[in-house]
């Protein structure tokens, strides 16, 4: 009986000041530091708020001005649980749709509060993992991405291309799309200078279109503080597809014909993606286009080779890598996202 | 004190408050003004960097240029270092050089074309290149690989200046041309230039200073570990090929088409692995 007794005096104190600490709750600027055995605000862990509960000597919690949020509850601004319902707020964000940066601060807002003794227990700290939740999701997402790209690799002659692809991204790392590119050309200085120079006619093909399905895979994800400010969150993702593409001869004698082939493309590649919005990011990266091509033949005459047809049933074929660099803007459908799980 | 003034007065102190109130700032997030990152380790401020590295060009002409090098580095801060870079290199031939050559005549004949030797003894190499240079870190971060592996990097961007050594070796038997596309006097006669650039010295070795512009990536292996990735453009005057590229007919200066060396930029990737001296780091507050 003295036990409960004692209990129930205990919880009576607890419960005023509660009452007190509530009714004084305060919009004070720049709380007191949170000395051992202050009271927690319900929640603040799991919500990542901004403000810190602190209990003073004198039983009263000063709220920070940024948590407090005019409310006399202890509720931490970032979301996580009022006090009195004891409810789990999901929808703790109160940033407009597609604000990431207020996302990224409010991460960056999770301020340690220390409260109480520590009780041992066998689980060491190096168990506990901290985490925080991917400032972007892509899962169920479509990607628009307009493009532009030019050649790496050529010597003799120079595409540039201008393209899309669609993405939709069936878990958050992977995703299937489909991409198109249209090809314009302009020849590189070695082009004219072995004509001049060594008195040969390059053999070259230009490329005309290509589309393909991709498949793509996301193991990278990062963040980088920008001048030791400003934090924008990246990943790295790699691309496997295949496709197909024309590629037409560039004749070396206008005199002849040219031809267009039909090229199946394998395609490989790897990309960075830079989050500016819930809806924006900025892709850049390289990829590189697999394809057997068919080129014009060396012997060209009125009597050798002088239709398309003869030409192409002649052609020399080689192996080709067209390694590309890309770089576009994304937009991505639905504009924002929900987060299914705890900040 | 009548309507008016009363009136005036209500304006006055109207003024006055609103004129206070929008004054004061607006208040901001304590975390407004803070860093970015705390405790953050300085991986590289007030370091030595040491970086063995492996560099190749990238869509060369004529010569690929493979080879190997150092770079020093000392960063006077978390931003900015200042350093330099050397690469002994050896060069191979490109797949273009080897179909060109392929085609042409052994020994040089009555037409235009050059012989096997006149087209590869006009190639120079670069045996050695290197630049001093001033870096800027804007950037740091971390990443996550595949949700196991933690790591830390940086971007950076470097400017200075570069040094090349080229080097092309064409004997008096191939460039046998003396005077090119000037006229001599022998023996009373006049000899005017023979317009054929092929037998003419190539110009294309020797030491060249240009400008030196490079990006790169450090990933954090440990603590004084990192792997260095970098793409760096050697730029300066250069003619490849050490053929007549202007169309005056030799190969040289001329008065009206100018040098047939022109400036050129060489693109370059390099892979190394930096060591970071001392080897443990701070910690910002």
């Amino acid at each position: 009986m003295r036990t409960l007794r004692h209990r129930s005096r205990s919880a009576l104190i607890v419960a005023l000041a509660l009452v007190a600490s509530t009714a004084f709750a305060d919009n004070k600027k720049g709380g007191a530091k949170p000395p051992a055995g202050g009271t927690k605000p319900a929640g603040g862990a799991g919500g990542g708020g901004k403000g810190s509960g602190s209990g003073g000597e004198s039983g009263e919690i000063e709220m920070d001005s940024d948590a407090g949020k005019g409310s006399g509850s202890a509720k931490p601004a970032g979301g996580g649980s009022g006090v009195d319902s004891g409810e789990i707020q999901m929808d703790e964000d109160q940033n407009k749709p597609g604000d990431l940066s207020a996302d990224l601060a409010a991460d960056q807002g999770n301020v340690a509060v220390k409260t109480g003794e520590v009780k041992k227990t066998p689980i060491s700290w190096k168990d506990i993992i901290v985490v925080i939740r991917k400032p972007f999701l892509k899962v169920r997402r479509t990607e628009l991405y307009p493009m532009v790209g030019t050649t790496m690799n050529d010597n003799m002659i120079r595409h540039e291309t201008i393209g899309g692809e669609f993405a939709y991204y069936l878990t958050d790392v992977l995703a299937i799309g489909v991409e198109g590119q249209y090809y314009v050309h302009t020849f590189a200085e070695p082009f004219d200078l072995v004509a001049r120079q060594a008195r040969r006619l390059p053999t070259v093909n230009q490329y005309n279109w290509s589309t393909a399905l991709d498949f793509h895979y996301v193991p990278v994800y990062g963040k980088f503080a920008v001048l030791d400010h400003k934090l924008i969150t990246w990943e790295a993702y790699f691309t496997a597809g295949i496709g197909v593409g024309q590629s037409e001869v560039v004749p070396r004698d206008k005199a002849f014909p040219g031809f267009t082939n039909l090229l199946i493309e394998p395609n490989l590649g790897a990309n960075m993606r830079f989050f500016l919005a819930k809806w924006l990011t900025v892709n850049l990266g390289i990829r590189d286009y697999l394809f057997i091509d068919k080129y014009e033949p060396t012997n060209r005459s009125a009597t050798m080779n002088a239709t398309a047809t003869e030409a192409q049933s002649h052609a020399d074929s080689a192996f080709v890598n067209n390694i590309m660099f890309q770089i576009g803007l994304s937009f991505w459908l639905p504009t924002s996202f929900d987060y299914t799980t705890f900040r | 004190m009548n309507k008016t003034t009363l009136f005036v007065l209500a304006l006055g102190a109207l003024v006055g408050v609103t004129t206070t109130a929008s004054a004061e700032p607006r208040r901001l997030s304590s975390l407004h003004d803070d860093v970015a990152v705390r405790h953050r380790r300085l991986l590289v401020s007030g370091r030595f960097e040491v970086a063995p590295l492996f560099e190749s060009s990238i869509d060369a002409d004529y010569q690929h240029t493979v080879g190997g090098g150092l770079k020093l580095e000392y960063h006077l801060g978390d931003m900015f270092s200042i350093g330099v870079v050397g690469v002994g290199s050896t060069s191979l031939h490109t797949s273009l050089v080897d179909k060109i050559v392929t085609t042409l005549p052994d020994a040089p004949n009555m037409t235009k074309d050059p012989s096997k030797d006149q087209f590869l003894d006009h190639l120079n190499s670069m045996p050695f290149h290197s630049a001093a240079y001033v870096s800027l870190t804007p950037w740091y971060g971390k990443l996550a690989a595949f949700s196991q592996a933690y790591v830390a990097f940086d971007f950076y961007f470097q400017a200075g200046v570069t040094f090349a050594m080229l080097k092309s070796s064409c004997p008096p038997t191939v460039c046998s041309d003396t005077h090119p596309g000037t006229s001599v006097m022998s023996g009373g006669d006049t000899i005017p230039p023979d317009n054929d650039p092929k037998n003419d010295p190539p110009l294309n070795d020797g030491q060249r200073v240009g400008l030196y512009l490079g990006g790169g990536i450090h990933v954090f292996l440990s603590d004084f570990l990192a792997l260095d990735l970098t793409v760096r453009d050697y730029a300066f005057s250069d003619n490849p090929s050490g053929a007549d590229f202007n169309a005056d007919q030799f190969v040289g200066t001329s008065q009206t088409l100018g040098d047939d060396n022109r400036f050129l930029h060489h693109l370059f990737f390099g892979a190394g692995l930096s060591i970071m001296f001392p080897t443990t780091v701070k910690r910002t507050p």
